[in-house]
C-alpha cells in the first residue's frame, strides 16, 4: 500500500503548481485552470485521509468540491467573456482600468 | 456511520431551515416576475405605437413588483426565524439554532432588505428581476454561513455566497469597469476559497473530523503538528481574503469601486458581517485549544499571534492608504481594511467579551457603510461620479443627505455619541482586558492611532460636503431625483446608527446575552 505522506506531497505539489501559475500567469484562461488545478489538489488530499481515517466524510466533501468546482467555472468563464466584450483582450495586465 | 440519532428527518429539516426555504422561493418568484416583465416589455416594444415611453413603463412596474416580492420574502423570513425554537441542532452541527444564529439571519436579512431598496433605484441594472434574485440567493449564503458549524455547510455557504457576489460584482454589462472588478474579485475569490479549502482538509486529515466541536476535541488530545499548523494557517489566509484583511486585501478597493453600488454595499456588509461569526467560531470553537498568545510579553505560537498581525497590517495600511485617494468608494474601501482589523482585535482578545465586541462591531460597520454607500448611490445617479469633488456643495444641494452622510463618517471615525465610538469602545475595552497584564496594549495603541489619521480622511468626505462650492457640473439646486425610497432607506439606515450609538445596550446586550 502506498503511504498516505506520498499522497500528501503530491497533492502539496499540485496545490503549489496552481499557486505559481496563479501568480506568474498573465492569460486569464491560463489563470483560471490553475485554481482548478489547486482545487484538484485539495481533493487528492481528502480522499487520501478518508482512505486513512476510513470514514466516508472526506470523499462525501471531494463530490461537493467537485460540484462547487463546476458551478465556479460557470460563473468564472461567463465573467471572462464579459470582460472580454468590453477590453478584446485576455492579458490581465491589460485589465488595469480600475488603480491607485 | 448510521445510528438512530442521526437518521435523517426531512419534515424537522424543513422546519428547521424554513427562514432558508422561503428566502429560496422567493428569489425564484422574483425571477419568475423579472422574466415575464420583460416578455412583456419585449412584446410592448415591438407591436406598440409609441414603444418607448410604455416598454419603460412595463419594465418599472416590473422593477417595483420584482423590488416588492423581494422585500416581501425578506420579511417573511425574518418572521420566520423569530418563529425558530431557541436551541436545535441537525446532522452533527451542519444545522444548527441558537440565540446567536437566529440574532444574525435576522441581521443578515436586515441587510439584504436594504440592499434590495438599494438595488431598486439603481438605473443602469438592465435585468432587476435577476439581480435582485442573485441577491436573495447570496443572502440565503449568509444564513448558512452562520447557521452552521460544520467545515462542510461553512464550505457550501462560502461558496454560495461567494459565486453570488461574483456575479453581482460583474452585472453591469455597460459598465467596462464591472466586469473588471467582477473578474478581479472571482480570481482573488476563488483562489482564497482554494486556501480555505486546502486549510479545512489538512484540519480534516488530522482531526478525523468536519464538525467544529469534535475538531475541538481533537486538537485538546494531539500536540501540535507541523501539518495541522499548516491547515489553520492556510485557513486563516482564506478568511483573512474574505475580510479584506491586509496584505489579502488586493480585490477589495477594485470591487468597491467598479462594481454596481448595491453589490459593493453587499460585499462590505452582509459578506463580512457573516465572515466574521464564520471567522470567530472557527478560531474560537474549533481551534479553542490552540488559541496560542500575541501579548508583547508572551508571545505563544498559535492563531491568535498570526490574527494580530493581521490586524495591525490592516489598520496601518488601510488607514495610510486610504488618504491618498480621491475616489469615495476606494477610500470606504481602504477604510474597510482598516476596519477589519479593528474587528479581528476581539477575536485576538477572545472569549465571550471579544467575541461579542467584534460581533457589535461588524454589525454596527455593516449598517453604517450600507448608508454611506446609499449616499454615494445618489450622489453618482446626480452627478455622473463618485470622486470627492461629486460631493462638493452636497449640503445646498440635498441637507438630509449630507447630514446622514456626516452621521455615517463620524460613526465610521469613532466620535461619539454614534454607534462606531461604542464599538471601538467594546473592542478595545476587551482587548485590553484579556491577555492579563495590558499585553495586547501594543495593538489598542496602534488601533487609537489608526482611528486618529481615519479622522483626516473622512473630514475631507465632510469638508468637500459642507464647506466646498458646487463644481459647475453639479444639478441645479431644485433638482430632486423622484427616488424617495432611497433616501429614506438612507435615513432610515442614519436613524439606526444614532439610535445604536445613544442606546448600544439594544444590540449589545442582545448579542451577549445570546451567547451566554
Amino acid at each position: 500500500m502506498v503511504p498516505l505522506s506520498y499522497y500528501l506531497v503530491l497533492s502539496g505539489i499540485l496545490f503549489a503548481c496552481g499557486v505559481l501559475g496563479f501568480l506568474i500567469k498573465r492569460n486569464i484562461i491560463t489563470i483560471f485552470m490553475s485554481i482548478e488545478l489547486m482545487l484538484n489538489g485539495v481533493n487528492l488530499s481528502f480522499v487520501a485521509f478518508a482512505a486513512q481515517w476510513h470514514a466516508l466524510s472526506g470523499q462525501v466533501f471531494v463530490f461537493f468540491v467537485m460540484v462547487v468546482a463546476a458551478a465556479e467555472s460557470a460563473v468564472g468563464l461567463a465573467i471572462i467573456i464579459a470582460v472580454y466584450r468590453t477590453r478584446q483582450t485576455l492579458n490581465v495586465d491589460q485589465i488595469n482600468l480600475l488603480k491607485l | 456511520m448510521r445510528s438512530p440519532a442521526s437518521t435523517m428527518s426531512y419534515l424537522e429539516l424543513l422546519k428547521l431551515a424554513l427562514p432558508e426555504v422561503i428566502v429560496v422561493i422567493s428569489a425564484l418568484v422574483v425571477l419568475a416576475i423579472g422574466l415575464t416583465g420583460r416578455q412583456r416589455t419585449a412584446v410592448a416594444g415591438v407591436s406598440s405605437a409609441k414603444p418607448p415611453t410604455k416598454a419603460a413603463g412595463t419594465a418599472a412596474a416590473a422593477t417595483d413588483w420584482c423590488s416588492l416580492a423581494a422585500a416581501l420574502g425578506v420579511g417573511i423570513a425574518i418572521a420566520a426565524v423569530l418563529m425558530l425554537p431557541r436551541n436545535a441542532s441537525l446532522f452533527s452541527g451542519m444545522l444548527v439554532i441558537t440565540p446567536l444564529t437566529s440574532l444574525f439571519k435576522i441581521i443578515c436579512l436586515v441587510l439584504a432588505f436594504f440592499t434590495v431598496c438599494l438595488a431598486r433605484s439603481e438605473k443602469s441594472l438592465r435585468h432587476p428581476g435577476e439581480y435582485l434574485t442573485i441577491i436573495l440567493l447570496a443572502t440565503v449564503g449568509l444564513m448558512l454561513l452562520v447557521g452552521s458549524e460544520e467545515l462542510l455547510m461553512i464550505f457550501i455557504g462560502l461558496e454560495l455566497l461567494g459565486l453570488s457576489l461574483y456575479v453581482m460584482a460583474a452585472f453591469d454589462k455597460t459598465d467596462v469597469r464591472s466586469a473588471e472588478a467582477g473578474l478581479k474579485y472571482f480570481l482573488f475569490g476563488s483562489t482564497s476559497s482554494a486556501f480555505t479549502l486546502f486549510g479545512i482538509s489538512l484540519i480534516y486529515g488530522m482531526s478525523g473530523s468536519t464538525g467544529l466541536a469534535a475538531i475541538s476535541e481533537k486538537l485538546v488530545a494531539a500536540p501540535a503538528q507541523p501539518l495541522l499548523a499548516t491547515g489553520i494557517i492556510m485557513t486563516l489566509i482564506g478568511f483573512a481574503f474574505k475580510i479584506a484583511a491586509a496584505p489579502f486585501h488586493l480585490w477589495a478597493p477594485d470591487a468597491y469601486q467598479g462594481a454596481p453600488i448595491p453589490s459593493a454595499a453587499f460585499i462590505a456588509s452582509g459578506s463580512k458581517v457573516a465572515s466574521f461569526v464564520v471567522l470567530g467560531k472557527i478560531v474560537l470553537v474549533g481551534f479553542g485549544p490552540v488559541h496560542g498568545s500575541s501579548a508583547w510579553h508572551a508571545m505563544a505560537a498559535g492563531w491568535s499571534p498570526i490574527l494580530a498581525a493581521l490586524a495591525a497590517l490592516s489598520i496601518l495600511i488601510g488607514n495610510l492608504v486610504a488618504l491618498a485617494q480621491t475616489n469615495v468608494r476606494r477610500l470606504l474601501a481602504y477604510s474597510a481594511v482598516a476596519h477589519a482589523g479593528y474587528t479581528l482585535l476581539g477575536l485576538v482578545a477572545g472569549g465571550r467579551d471579544g467575541f461579542s465586541a467584534t460581533l457589535f462591531y461588524a454589525t454596527v460597520y455593516a449598517i453604517t457603510l450600507v448608508g454611506a454607500f446609499g449616499v454615494v448611490a445618489v450622489v453618482r445617479s446626480e452627478t455622473g461620479g463618485d470622486d470627492v469633488k461629486n460631493f462638493s456643495g452636497l449640503a445646498a444641494r440635498a441637507p438630509l443627505l449630507a447630514g446622514c452622510m456626516a452621521i455615517f463618517m463620524f460613526s465610521l471615525a469613532g466620535i461619539p455619541p454614534l454607534a462606531g465610538f461604542f464599538g471601538k469602545f467594546y473592542l478595545f475595552s476587551a482587548a485590553l482586558r484579556a491577555g492579563g497584564d495590558h499585553g495586547l496594549l501594543w495593538l489598542v495603541g496602534l488601533a487609537l492611532f489608526g482611528s486618529f489619521v481615519s479622522l483626516y480622511y473622512y473630514l475631507i468626505v465632510l469638508k468637500a460636503i459642507f464647506v466646498d462650492q458646487p463644481s459647475a457640473s453639479a444639478p441645479p439646486r431644485d433638482h430632486v431625483s423622484s427616488d424617495l425610497l432611497q433616501r429614506r432607506a438612507v435615513a432610515a439606515l442614519a436613524g439606526i446608527v444614532l439610535l445604536l450609538g445613544i442606546m448600544p445596550d439594544i444590540l449589545a446586550a442582545r448579542i451577549l446575552a445570546a451567547m451566554s
